[in-house]
C-alpha cells in the first residue's frame, strides 16, 4: 500500500481514507436446539402460563396446517402453504403486536393471523378460492395474504406513514421472506422507512428456501439483516425457532417504533419443513437428510423440551392440547366445507364502491345465465 | 374567477383538496420544495407543510405502494408519477393491489388513491417523456382512468378523483398544460366522473377524443363548419368506466364517427370505443368508424413527433373520407 | 437403502402407534400392498407400500409411537445416499393444478375458403332498404368497391314507385316464371332454324295438323328428340309414344296441354282433340293431368306472328319446335324465281342429350314432310 500522504486532506495520518461507518449484526438466541437455556431468559418467560400459551398456539397452527394439507390432497381445498417448522414466527408476532397495530403478512403467517382474530375457516376459505376469506370478521385492520412477493413492504411503509402523519402510537409490522428481500419493493420500502424514520418493523422470515432457490443463491450478503443497514436503520438476526427470544426481540422493536424511535429489521432464522405449497415437491431439490436435520431443531419440539424439563408440560397436557386443537380444527373445517360458494355475481360486488353503469349490463348477463350457483362440491 | 392554464387548475384543485380535507396528502418526486417539474404542486408545501406535501425518494413502485398503504388507513393520497413514461414500475402495485384491494377483501380494505402523471408528447422532450399509455390502465378492472382536456375539467375532475372512494389514474396531457387558459371558479365543485362531455353540437359526424387531441378536434370542427359540415365533438374524459350512452346517442344522430387519440393505434382505447359503437350502434352507422391515432411505432424523438401526433389535417381528412363513404 | 417415512395421515397428528406389521425383512412388495397398520387417536390406518421393492429394514416395532415424517421402512435397491423417492407424482406446477388432457391435436391449417358473396351495404342502408321494400338484388351499387349506398336504395325506391305497385304473378304466370327459370338454368339449349316451302298444300291445308304430321315423321326419323332426360342419373328414356305438348296462348298465360299419341290417331281425331283442348284451356277447365306428360312440344306462334325464335326446352323433354308465320317469299325453283309460301321453323334442343346432327336431321325431316304433298 503506497503512502499518498494527505494530498487533499482526506486522510488522517498516513492513510488516504478513513472509516466513515461501521456496522455490526448480532444473532440472538436464548434456547438451544435441545431446549436448554443458553442465557437468562427474558423476563416474560418467567411466566410459564405465557410460555404454555405460546406453545399451544404453535400446536394449533400445526394441527390446522396438517389438516389443510390433507384437505388439499383430497380435493377439498386448493393450493395451500403450510408453515410447518416456522410456527414460532406466528406465535411471536401474535404476542408482540397490539390490537391497534397493523400486520402485513406474506402468505405463510397463518398463526399470526389466527392470533390476531382471523378465523380458521377464513384461512380455509381463502385457500379454498373464496374472497370472503380475506374479509376478516374479527380482524378489520390487518392486510390479507400477499402473493406478489415483497409488494407488501411498500404498503407497510404507507401504513406506517399514515400512523406517523396522524401521530398515532401504532406500528406497521411487515413480514417478508428471504426471497422477498431480493425484490425492488423491499429495497424501496425499507429505504423510505429509513429516510422518513417511520414506525415500521420488518420481520424477514428466512426459512432458507424460496421455493427451490436456497438462501445461498438468493443473496451474496452474509446476513439479510444487514440490508437494513443500507437503509439507515438497525438489523439483527434472531433464531426464528426460539419463540422466546423471537417474541422478545420483536416486542422490543415494535415498542421502539411505537415510541417514535424509527424502524428496525429482524431476520428470523428458521427452516421450511413443508413443501413450498401443496403443489410443490421439495424432495425434487433438497435432500431428505437436510430436512431431517432441521426437523430436530424445529420450534415446537424445542419449546416442548424446555417446558418438559421444567416440569411445566407433560404427556397428559400434550394429549389434551392435541385433542383440543383437533376439535377446534374439525369444527372449523366443517364450517368451511359447509359454506356454500358465493354467487358468481359476487365478482361484481366490491369492484368499486358502487357498480358503475357501464358494468350493469355485464352483471345482468351473468345473473341471467343462472350462474348464481356454481358447480357443486366446488371446494377443490 | 380567474383565467388559468390546465396545470394551474391542477394546482388549484390540489390546494383546495388539501385545505378542505386533512386526510389528503400529496407526494412524489420533486413535488415538495421544487413544486413539481411542471409546477403542478407549486407553493403547496409552503402552504400546507412538509408533512402533507412530501418529496419521496426516486422509486415509482414505492410511490404507488405507499399510496396503497396510506389509502387503507383512511388517508387520501394524491401521488405523482413524474412522467407517464415512468409509471411502468408502479403497474405492479396499481394492478395487483390498488385495483383489487376492495374486491379481494370484500370491501374491508379500500384504496381511495389518485395517481397523477403527465402524459403525451409534443413538448420537445427527450425520449421516454412523451408516452400515452392510458389503454394499459383502462384494461384493468377496478380502476378509473381520467384524462382532462381543459383547465375547467382538470379542476373539477381532479377534485372528483380525490373524493372518489376508489383508485383513479389521472393522466394530464403535458402539451396543453399551458396552451390554453380558461375561467375556472375555485369553488371546490367537482365534475361528474364516468361521464363524457359534449363540447360542440353537430349533426354530420361525431368526433370522439380525450386529452390534448380534443383541442385538435375542436379546431377541425371549426374548419369543417366553414364548409357547412357539422362535427359534434365529445371529450370522453373518463375512459373507464366509459360513458357509452353519450357516444351512442351522438352516433345515432350523426351516423358517422371518427375517434382521435395520440396513443398508438393497435389496442388503443379507440378500439374499445369502436367496439362499443359496433356492438350497440351498428344500425346507426352510415360509414365505418375511423380512428385517427398515433402510429404503431415507438413514439419518435422530438424531431419527428409532430408527424406522429394526429393533427387537424389528418382529422379533417378522416372526416371527409367518412362523409364520402356513402 | 431407499427410505419411506411415516406419511402425514391427515388427522393433525404428529405421530402414530405401530399396531401390526404385515411384512418382515426380505419381503417383496408391490406398490399399493398393505405394509403396516398404525393407530391414530381416531382410527387404525393401513399404510400401503409406496413402490415395488424388497423390505430391508423396519424402523419401528409394534407398540412404538412413531413420529410422522420419520423413516418407517427401508427398501433394498437404489442408492443408499439417494433421497427417498417422492411419494407422489410430479404435479408439474407450484400452484393450483395443471390438468393433463387425453387427446392429441391434429391440425391442418387451411386458408379461408371462398364463398358467400353478399351485398356490400352498411347496416343502416340495409335497414333503409327493408323499410322502403327494396330488394337489394335489384339495386345497382354506385359506392366504392361495389357498395350499395343509401342514395342507390332511394333511387331504386323512386323508380319502383313510379313504375307502380308490384303485381304478384299468379297461377299460370307464376308457374311459367318458375318453370322457365328452372329450364333456363338447366338446359344447354341449341337452336337450329330452317324454312319449309309449303306451297304443295298451302293455302287450304290444316297448318297445325300438317305440323303435327311432320313432327311424327321427324320423331320416327330421329327418335332421340322424343326423349325424357334425367340429369341426376345421367340417363334418358327414349319414348315410344309421341305425346305432343301444344303451346296455347291465353290472356291468363301460357298453357301446354298434351295431345296424346299423335302418331296413331286419324286427322279428324287429332283436330277434334286439339279444339277440345283449346276450349278447355280457355275456359280454365282443363284437368291437371292433361297438362302433363308431353314428350316433345310444338309452339305454333306463327298464328300470331314472328319468324324465327329460340323457344325454351322444358325438362324433362329435350326438344321444342317453333313454327313462325307463313310468308310469301321469292325462292329459286328450278333456277327460276318464284313466289312461294314459306314457313319459318326453329328447333331448340337440349344439347346435354341431343347432338347437333340429331337436331338437324329431325328438322330436315320436318321440312321434308311439310314440303311433301
Amino acid at each position: 500500500m503506497s503512502d499518498r500522504g494527505q494530498r487533499e486532506g482526506v486522510g488522517d495520518g498516513a492513510s488516504a481514507s478513513r472509516e466513515v461507518a461501521r456496522f455490526e449484526v448480532r444473532l440472538w438466541r436464548c434456547l438451544d436446539v435441545d431446549g436448554n437455556a443458553l442465557a437468562p431468559l427474558p423476563a416474560f418467560a418467567g411466566d410459564l402460563d405465557h410460555l404454555r400459551r405460546l406453545y399451544r398456539a404453535m400446536v394449533r397452527v400445526r394441527t390446522l396446517d396438517a389438516r389443510a394439507v390433507a384437505l388439499q390432497r383430497t380435493g377439498q381445498l386448493g393450493t395451500y402453504a403450510s408453515s410447518l417448522g416456522q410456527e414460532a414466527v406466528g406465535a411471536a408476532l401474535g404476542d408482540a403486536l397490539s390490537a391497534a397495530d397493523v400486520l402485513l403478512p406474506t402468505y405463510r403467517e397463518t398463526l399470526a393471523l389466527l392470533l390476531r382474530g382471523v378465523a380458521m375457516r377464513e384461512i380455509l376459505l381463502y385457500w379454498g378460492g373464496d374472497e370472503r376469506g380475506m374479509d376478516f370478521a374479527a380482524d378489520r385492520g390487518d392486510f390479507p395474504h400477499c402473493i406478489p412477493i415483497g409488494t407488501q413492504v411498500t404498503h407497510a411503509v404507507g401504513v406506517a406513514a399514515a400512523f406517523h402523519y396522524r401521530r398515532e402510537p401504532r406500528v406497521a409490522v411487515c413480514v417478508v421472506g428471504d426471497g422477498g428481500t431480493s425484490r425492488g419493493d423491499f429495497y424501496e420500502g425499507i429505504n423510505l422507512a429509513g429516510a422518513w424514520s417511520l414506525p415500521v418493523v420488518f420481520l424477514v422470515v428466512n426459512n432458507q428456501w424460496a421455493i427451490s432457490v436456497p438462501r445461498a443463491r438468493q443473496s451474496g450478503a452474509e446476513t439479510l439483516a444487514q440490508k437494513a443497514l443500507a437503509a439507515g436503520f438497525g438489523g439483527e438476526q434472531v433464531d426464528g425457532n426460539d419463540v422466546v427470544m423471537l417474541r422478545e426481540r420483536l416486542s422490543l422493536a415494535v415498542e421502539r417504533a411505537r415510541r417514535g424511535e424509527g424502524p428496525h429489521l429482524i431476520e428470523a432464522l428458521t427452516y421450511r419443513l413443508a413443501d413450498h405449497t401443496t403443489a410443490d415437491d421439495a424432495s425434487r431439490y433438497r435432500p431428505g437428510d437436510e430436512v431431517e436435520h432441521h426437523r430436530q431443531r424445529e420450534p415446537v419440539l424445542r419449546l416442548r423440551r424446555y417446558l418438559t424439563r421444567l416440569g411445566a408440560w407433560d404427556e397428559a397436557q400434550e394429549a389434551e392440547c392435541l385433542a383440543h386443537c383437533a376439535r377446534e380444527v374439525e369444527a372449523e373445517v366443517a364450517a368451511y366445507l359447509a359454506t356454500p360458494p358465493a354467487p358468481a355475481t359476487a365478482m361484481f360486488d366490491h369492484l368499486y364502491e358502487a357498480l358503475p353503469a357501464a358494468l350493469a349490463g355485464q352483471r345482468r348477463e351473468l345473473a341471467e345465465k343462472g350462474a348464481s350457483a356454481p358447480g357443486a362440491g366446488d371446494h377443490g | 374567477m380567474a383565467e388559468v392554464t390546465l396545470v394551474e387548475a391542477i394546482n388549484l384543485a390540489l390546494a383546495h383538496a388539501l385545505g378542505a380535507d386533512p386526510n389528503v396528502v400529496v407526494f412524489g418526486e420533486d413535488v415538495g420544495v421544487n413544486g413539481g417539474v411542471f409546477r403542478a404542486t407549486e407553493g403547496l408545501q409552503r402552504r400546507f407543510g412538509a408533512d402533507r406535501v412530501l418529496d419521496t425518494p426516486l422509486a415509482e413502485g414505492l410511490i404507488a405502494g405507499l399510496a396503497v398503504g396510506m389509502a387503507t388507513q383512511g388517508l387520501r393520497p394524491v401521488a405523482e408519477i413524474q412522467f407517464s413514461g415512468f409509471i411502468y414500475p408502479a403497474v405492479d402495485q396499481i394492478v395487483n393491489h390498488a385495483a383489487r384491494l376492495r374486491n379481494r377483501t370484500r370491501g374491508r380494505l379500500t384504496c381511495p388513491m389518485v395517481l397523477r402523471a403527465p402524459c403525451g408528447g409534443g413538448i420537445h422532450a427527450p425520449e421516454h417523456h412523451s408516452e400515452s399509455n392510458e389503454a394499459l390502465f383502462a384494461h384493468v378492472p377496478g380502476l378509473r382512468v381520467v384524462i382532462p382536456s381543459s383547465p375547467a375539467r382538470a379542476y373539477g375532475l381532479l377534485l372528483a378523483a380525490i373524493r372518489d372512494p376508489d383508485p383513479v389514474i389521472f393522466l394530464e396531457p403535458a402539451r396543453i398544460y399551458r396552451l390554453i387558459r380558461q375561467e375556472v371558479a375555485d369553488d371546490g365543485a367537482a365534475l361528474p366522473l364516468d361521464a363524457a362531455y359534449v363540447l360542440r353540437d353537430g349533426g354530420d359526424i361525431s368526433l370522439v377524443s380525450w386529452g390534448a387531441a380534443v383541442l385538435d378536434c375542436l379546431a377541425a370542427a371549426e374548419l369543417l363548419a366553414a364548409e357547412g359540415i357539422g362535427a359534434e365533438v365529445i371529450d370522453v374524459a373518463t375512459l373507464k368506466p366509459l360513458d357509452s350512452a353519450t357516444l351512442l346517442d351522438s352516433v345515432a344522430k350523426t351516423g358517422r364517427c371518427v375517434i382521435v387519440h395520440e396513443a398508438a393505434r393497435t389496442a388503443g382505447f379507440g378500439a374499445e370505443v369502436a367496439a362499443v359503437l359496433a356492438e350497440a350502434g351498428l344500425a346507426s352507422l352510415l360509414a365505418p368508424v375511423r380512428r385517427v391515432t398515433g402510429y404503431d411505432t415507438v413514439m419518435p424523438l422530438y424531431r419527428n413527433e409532430q408527424a406522429y401526433i394526429p393533427d387537424v389535417a389528418r382529422i379533417v381528412a378522416a372526416v371527409r373520407e367518412s362523409l364520402q363513404f356513402s | 437403502m431407499k427410505l419411506f417415512n411415516l406419511p402425514d395421515l391427515g388427522e393433525g397428528l404428529s405421530e402414530a402407534e405401530i399396531r401390526e406389521w404385515y411384512v418382515a425383512r426380505g419381503a417383496s412388495l408391490k406398490a399399493g400392498e398393505p405394509m403396516v397398520a398404525v393407530e391414530t387417536a381416531k382410527a387404525i390406518v393401513e399404510i400401503p407400500a409406496p413402490w415395488d421393492g424388497t423390505v430391508a429394514k423396519l424402523f419401528a416395532a409394534p407398540g412404538d409411537i412413531h413420529p410422522v415424517g420419520a423413516p418407517l421402512v427401508g427398501f433394498e435397491d437404489g442408492d443408499a445416499t439417494a433421497p427417498p423417492a417422492p411419494a407422489r407424482a410430479d404435479s408439474g406446477t407450484v400452484v393450483g393444478e395443471v390438468k393433463s388432457g387425453g387427446g392429441t391435436v391434429r391440425e391442418a391449417p387451411a386458408p379461408i375458403a371462398a364463398g358467400g358473396a353478399g351485398f356490400k351495404v352498411m347496416p343502416a342502408v340495409r335497414a333503409l332498404a327493408r323499410r322502403l321494400d327494396v330488394d337489394l338484388g335489384v339495386v345497382t351499387p354506385s359506392g366504392p368497391d361495389g357498395l350499395i349506398t343509401a342514395a342507390d336504395v332511394e333511387r331504386v325506391a323512386g323508380v319502383l314507385a313510379e313504375a307502380g305497385p308490384l303485381e304478384p304473378l299468379r297461377g299460370p304466370r307464376r308457374a311459367m316464371a318458375r318453370a322457365m327459370a328452372q329450364a333456363h338454368a338447366e338446359v344447354a339449349d341449341v337452336t337450329v332454324t330452317e324454312d319449309a316451302d309449303i306451297g304443295a298444300w298451302y293455302p287450304g291445308g290444316d297448318v297445325t295438323l300438317r305440323l303435327i304430321r311432320a313432327m311424327v315423321a321427324a320423331c320416327r326419323a330421329e327418335p332421340a328428340l322424343n326423349v325424357w332426360y334425367d340429369p341426376h342419373a345421367l340417363g334418358r328414356r327414349v319414348l315410344k309414344r309421341v305425346d305432343l305438348g301444344i303451346a296455347v296462348d291465353t290472356p291468363d298465360g301460357l298453357f301446354v296441354p298434351v295431345l296424346r299419341d299423335v302418331a296413331n290417331r286419324a286427322e279428324v281425331d287429332l283436330r277434334a282433340g286439339l279444339e277440345r283442348l283449346k276450349a278447355d284451356v280457355r275456359a280454365r277447365r282443363i284437368p291437371a293431368e292433361e297438362l302433363r306428360g308431353y314428350s316433345i312440344i310444338l309452339s305454333n306462334y306463327g298464328a300470331i306472328g314472328g319468324r324465327y325464335s329460340d323457344p325454351v326446352v322444358m325438362p324433362p323433354t329435350v326438344a321444342i319446335l317453333g313454327a313462325g308465320r307463313v310468308r310469301d317469299q321469292v325462292l329459286a325453283v328450278d333456277g327460276k324465281p318464284l313466289v312461294r309460301p314459306v314457313m319459318p321453323l326453329s328447333l331448340t334442343v337440349d344439347h346435354r342429350v341431343v347432338t347437333g346432327g340429331e337436331a338437324t336431321r329431325f328438322l330436315m325431316a320436318v321440312v321434308a314432310d311439310l314440303q311433301g304433298g
